[in-house]
């Protein structure tokens, strides 16, 4: 039995990596994860780049002087605004821009409240973080100045003051990080399908369609054998790409910018290995469900499209993990490709886990494959599947 | 040794095979003639355990098919009707794989193989991959697969169909082959002048039912006609299928 699941596993092997297009296509997938990582940290870090100095055009400069001096203070660097700011606004290349009405001296010396204008288009995402830097200065000075005019008054400034909102921000570094790199779980998880589908669909719907299943289930070979080689065959495909997709992460992730967003991730050689340990448990339940779904179809090409249709079921809880994190149960890690999902993700965020979430994720990886590959060799007794073709 | 006993299958409301029977003997060429559609393919499908007979059973060697099929199989070499290759794999990887999936390996799987790749004179495509090969190339590739075990008995589900006369030749001398090893040759056809230039002996199928059983001579004796074509077309009662 074992020799000859071994010799089924090895021509399935072999036959697979001659064919160099589709070997292509399945290690292809895994690099396309790492360079969107690459593209999006690159993007985030120039919205986000903290230790530049707030830049902040100015119209009216001379009509605040007391202002102007406040915002230099506290790191703003002022300059002229230039003429065209509206467009350049829109246009993305400026962020934000004050103006200082002329009456603003006037309004301010008699005790009303001045208004100055600060100019933003709310639909840039990359503007947001100077706006928000201008409004905390400018909303810092209001606050100085009214206090000071209380005090004036002989009355505590508390007193207007019945009530102060103070924001707790709980996300640590590693959290802020894990926010944008939830697409690291989600483009594992794919790999773990998408490393296999090739061989999946040729397997047993290929076989199938060259008529060469009826010769094959003519040996003596039991076709648990033959289900189990052929699975390992596919198994190992989906663990390169997994494997590749994790080295492409801890290439890309040293020319990426991430001390420049002030967080960090845990990305180095233990992270790596718990991910590892993650994902790739899931490779045997995702080939074996393939073979069993490919073992339905008539042709490569209809295997093609069903398992495509199978790649959306982690693209689901992939998404909404990447949206809005849950709150994660120990229940969830037995269902399969989302406990993959969190378990890659709390590893990456360097979560103390222990091994009990890791041996839940694949023993249910494992009782999942065990059952398609049960039903699939059902399948290889079946008149209509063995004669049945395209 | 083949022994079909009592064979039924339906599919569906649909009687593909009724009380089949018949004796394949060592050393012997059977035939299995009939029209298309008379139930030749599933019986011989019954017979190489890949299709389950609703009734009666079949012993290959003694062996049961239903009971104890994997081991059936380990006494039979089989050129089924599907043919299908594996285009990245050479003609050699194909017997080899099937070679080890019968338990062959090392020295003795490459004299075996070296051996058949003479016998069906192949070795001109015996490293190609055997996508493009040619009809009759592929035939040769199936039943070096088939043979590669050394079976005792031989199954071939219309073995000629398709090939041009050189080829159509090749296959005639290797059934004669395996017939003076002492090998229980059993081959279904719709075309008589197949059947009557190699068979010993002669399984007549119609309507899923053996209408005549017996050798050329005795076939014709018994429906009292001259020429072995006449005697077929007494006996399945008409000649439409048979001809080519």
């Amino acid at each position: 039995m074992k020799r000859l699941f071994g010799t089924v596993f090895r021509k399935e092997l072999r036959d697979h990596l001659r064919d160099r297009r589709s070997v292509l296509t399945a290690l292809m997938f895994p690099l396309l994860g790492p360079v969107v990582f690459l593209v999006m940290f690159n993007l985030l870090a120039s919205w986000y780049r903290q230790d530049r100095p707030l830049e902040l055009p100015v119209i009216g400069r001379a009509h605040a002087p007391s202002l102007m001096a406040f915002l230099e203070r506290y790191g703003a660097k002022l300059v002229e605004a230039p003429a065209d700011y509206e467009s350049r606004i829109r246009a993305g290349t400026l962020d934000a821009v004050l103006i200082v009405p002329e009456d603003y001296g006037r309004e301010f010396s008699t005790g009303h409240t001045a208004e100055v204008q600060l100019v933003v288009d709310s639909s840039r995402q990359s503007a947001r973080h100077s706006v928000l830097r201008a409004r905390r200065l400018l909303e810092a000075y209001a606050r100085f100045l009214g206090d000071q005019r209380l005090y004036a008054r002989g009355i505590a400034p508390g007193l207007a003051i019945p009530v102060r909102v103070q924001e707790l921000d709980l996300s640590t570094p590693e959290r802020t990080a894990a926010g944008v790199l939830n697409m690291v779980p989600l483009f594992l998880v794919l790999a773990a399908f998408a490393g296999g589908m090739q061989l999946a669909s040729d397997t047993m719907a290929g076989e199938r369609e060259r008529g060469s299943l009826e010769p094959l289930l003519l040996n003596p070979a039991p076709r648990s054998a033959v289900v189990t080689g052929k699975w390992l065959a596919t198994v190992a495909m989906a663990a390169v790409a997994v494997l590749l997709t994790l080295v492409g992460y801890l290439l890309v992730v040293r020319r990426v910018p991430l001390e420049d967003l002030g967080v960090k991730a845990r990305f180095d050689a233990p992270a790596a290995l718990g991910m590892a340990a993650a994902v790739l448990p899931l490779c045997l339940a995702a080939s074996a469900v393939q073979m069993w779904v490919s073992t339905y179809a008539r042709s490569f090409k209809e295997a093609q499209t069903y398992l495509s249709l199978l790649m959306t079921v982690p693209m689901l809880p992939g998404m909404v993990l990447a949206l809005s994190p849950l709150q994660t149960q120990a229940w969830m890690f037995a269902v399969p490709v989302l406990g993959q999902e969190l378990l890659a993700g709390e590893v990456m965020r360097g979560e103390p886990l222990g091994p009990l979430p890791f041996l839940i994720a694949a023993a249910s990886s494992v009782a999942v494959s065990a059952l398609a590959l049960r039903i699939t060799t059902g399948l290889l007794a079946q008149e209509r599947i063995v004669f049945g073709r395209g | 040794m083949i022994e079909a006993r009592n064979l039924h299958k339906r599919f569906g409301r649909v009687t593909a095979v009724e009380d089949v029977s018949f004796t394949a003997e060592d050393g012997v060429i059977t035939g299995l003639l009939g029209p298309n559609g008379a139930g030749k393919t599933t019986t011989m499908r019954m017979l190489y355990t890949l299709v389950r007979p609703d009734r009666g059973t079949a012993l290959v060697d003694g062996v049961d098919v239903v009971r104890r099929p994997e081991e059936a199989r380990r006494g039979l070499g089989v050129l089924p009707d599907a043919r299908g290759l594996y285009p990245r794999l050479t003609a050699r990887e194909h017997a080899r794989y099937f070679g080890e999936l019968h338990g062959l390996s090392g020295a003795a799987l490459d004299k075996r193989v070296d051996e058949l790749i003479d016998l069906l004179d192949m070795k001109d495509i015996a490293d190609r991959r055997t996508e493009g090969f040619s009809q009759g190339e592929r035939v040769k590739v199936a039943l070096a697969r088939a043979l590669v075990h050394g079976p005792r008995n031989v199954l071939l589900d219309e073995p000629t169909n398709g090939l041009d006369v050189m080829s159509t030749r090749a296959v005639r001398t290797l059934l004669r082959r395996l017939k003076a090893e002492g090998r229980c040759v059993v081959f279904s056809s719709h075309v008589m002048q197949e059947v009557a230039a190699l068979c010993d002996r002669i399984v007549v199928v119609a309507h899923g039912k053996v209408v005549a059983d017996g050798t050329p001579d005795a076939l014709r004796a018994s429906t009292g006609k001259d020429s072995l074509e006449e005697a077929f077309v007494a006996t399945i009662g008409s000649d439409q299928g048979l001809m080519q």
